[in-house]
């Protein structure tokens, strides 16, 4: 009997991946849901979905109805999260009961199965997982990992707020936020807020360190990245960031924000540099034009479409690549409008500066590196 | 700012909880928690800043455990998240109205949330930084108003002050506690062991 199918699978369940413009990165065997509604009343569910330690704490649980429902739609989102990357990856059915998330010293979410018994197995097997609530919907990410680290995190933009931005933000902060148009303020105050929050959940013990110990140093409006740069006791929480910075996604869905990070402990991912860049462009070029029969010598100045013979079809085919291959989405549509506008072509070096301008510091999978 | 007494800095505060969160002032007891009431971690910040305005204080921005783990160095204070006997001896020390039964036994830094987020604490905290925040200047004993930022102007000669950050507060206090309290007595410990 699977009681939980019944009562989630229903239209308030999103599972089409992360919101768009947080690209899953290279984690494939990764999960995110979203729920904006109990799938059934708050007790029935507690019964049926919980744990026996989770259902003492429910019951446990003081203060007000929002509290308590967004706490439990919240363990919904996440059973459901788990259930549903078990199911895909490993053929293996679960139950929601069987799920279970506790809290770990720091409040981090940490999940257990009990069906596996194995400590092997449950080494290997243990999702990594991140939950966040606000305003009456809940998200979240789990990673079939156990040295993932995730975070997550949505803010309501309904929700009128005073001006928090001079508490929450460094006067460097400010003026990043300053420096967009007058109508992205709003929303972009809330996704930086909400970076820092998946950064500080990802570390596992939240914002504790300091608002200010979680720098933004830059943001993406075309791809909703924002960097965040460790400072004093977060960067205590997380030595191996020093001087990098952790890159958040961020995206609006109806009229919420939400954040999403997801790295390896230990394993950093490193920006390419332009060499680099150029380096993989010129292979992929390479490997994409049929008939590289180009008789000159193929160079930075070399034209994608005049004298490489690439046409629209092919150069979207070598955009896509270029993003998966740096999972990192870029504005190439507005690029290619642009070209087709002022009807002129595109060089390699061209290309370069744009994919090294969006990247960021969001690499690859192929530039990762293991820091010693 | 003439004294205020617990009672006043509790309605206060309570007005501001419940004008944050949209809600009614009477459901705000001393002991009942933040969290409790529905309050989201926007709405903290949101509560902290008028509560920095209309107490004219400059709030801590991390728990006084998160500063003294800086001052002390890891390990000492609280160890893979749960709280040491010295933690446990720290806390008790600076949080007086604290329940020393509530510390028995294990102790999870996440547990102490419950304690950060109560309603008493924050009276408490506001009470202890109002008392840096002047009434009257020092140089003409004219009245003192709120100015940019964390300044207060007198309102008669013009003369400013910065206010103190809670922040800063909080780590002399740990550093006094430190020197006073801790490293003496370890430095204590050391030599009895040198001398046996």
């Amino acid at each position: 009997m699977d009681v939980f199918d019944s009562l989630v699978y229903d239209s308030s369940v999103t599972q089409a991946g992360l919101p768009v413009g947080c690209p899953l990165g290279p984690w494939p065997e990764s999960a995110y849901v979203r729920l904006d509604e109990l799938p059934s009343a708050p007790n029935v569910l507690a019964d049926s979905i919980l744990s026996p330690a989770e259902r003492e704490f429910w019951a446990s649980m003081r203060g007000v109805e929002k509290r308590r429902r967004e706490w439990l739609l919240g363990r919904c989102a996440a059973k459901e999260a788990v259930r549903s990357l078990f199911e895909r990856v490993l053929d293996q059915h679960l139950l929601p009961g069987e799920i279970e998330i506790v809290p770990d010293a720091f409040g981090r979410p940490l999940v257990s199965v009990s069906s596996i018994q194995a400590a092997s197995v449950k080494e290997r097997l243990l999702p990594s997982l991140s939950i966040a609530h606000s305003q009456g919907t809940a998200v979240a990410l789990a990673v079939l990992n156990p040295e993932a680290r995730v975070g997550v995190d949505l803010e309501s933009l309904d929700h009128p707020r005073e001006d928090f931005g001079a508490i929450a933000f460094s006067p460097d902060e400010r003026s990043l936020l300053n420096s967009l148009p007058p109508d992205l303020r709003q929303e972009w105050a809330l996704r930086m807020w909400c970076a820092k929050e998946a950064v500080g959940k990802a570390l596992g013990r939240g914002l504790s360190a300091g608002l200010l110990a979680f720098h933004i140093t830059r943001i993406v409006t075309a791809s909703g990245l924002i960097e965040v740069e460790l400072r004093d006791g977060a960067l205590e929480q997380g030595p191996q960031w020093r001087g990098k910075p952790l890159n958040v996604y961020t995206a609006r869905e109806s009229n919420f924000v939400f954040s999403a990070i997801i790295y390896q402990q230990g394993v950093v991912r490193m920006k390419p540099s332009r060499q680099e860049i150029l380096d993989y462009l010129l292979h992929k070029m390479g490997e994409l034009a049929q008939d590289w029969d180009y008789p000159d010598p193929v160079g930075p100045e070399s034209l994608l479409f005049t004298e490489l013979g690439f046409e629209s079809l092919g150069a979207v085919v070598l955009c896509t690549a270029i993003q998966e291959h740096y999972q990192t989405p870029m504005p190439f549509a507005e690029l290619l409008a642009e070209i087709g506008q002022q009807q002129r072509d595109l060089s390699i070096n061209e290309l370069t500066d744009f994919v090294d301008t969006h990247l960021g510091g969001a690499a690859g999978a192929e530039a990762t590196r293991r820091v010693q | 700012m003439p004294r205020m007494t617990e009672s006043e800095v509790f309605d206060k505060f309570a007005q501001i909880v419940a004008k944050s969160l949209r809600m009614d002032g009477p459901k705000i007891a001393p002991e009942t928690h933040l969290t409790d009431l529905g309050a989201e971690s926007l709405d903290l910040i949101e509560i902290t800043m008028e509560t920095e305005t209309q107490f004219h204080i400059f709030l801590p921005d991390k728990s006084i455990l998160e500063t003294a783990v800086e001052v002390f160095g890891p390990g000492i204070l609280e160890n893979d998240g749960y709280l040491t006997a010295e933690g446990k001896r720290f806390l008790l020390r600076r949080l007086p109205q604290a329940d020393a039964r509530a510390f028995e036994g294990e102790v999870a830094v996440k547990d102490l949330q419950s304690y950060f987020l109560k309603v008493s604490t924050w009276v408490k905290m506001i009470q202890d930084l109002a008392q840096y925040t002047p009434a009257q200047c020092e140089s003409c004993d004219g009245p003192m108003v709120p100015s940019m930022g964390f300044r207060m102007k007198c309102a008669q000669c013009g003369r400013e002050i910065t206010l103190r950050s809670g922040e800063e507060l909080n780590r002399e206090w740990v550093r006094e506690y430190y020197d006073r309290e801790y490293r003496s007595q370890a430095e204590t410990s050391v030599s009895a062991t040198a001398i046996q």
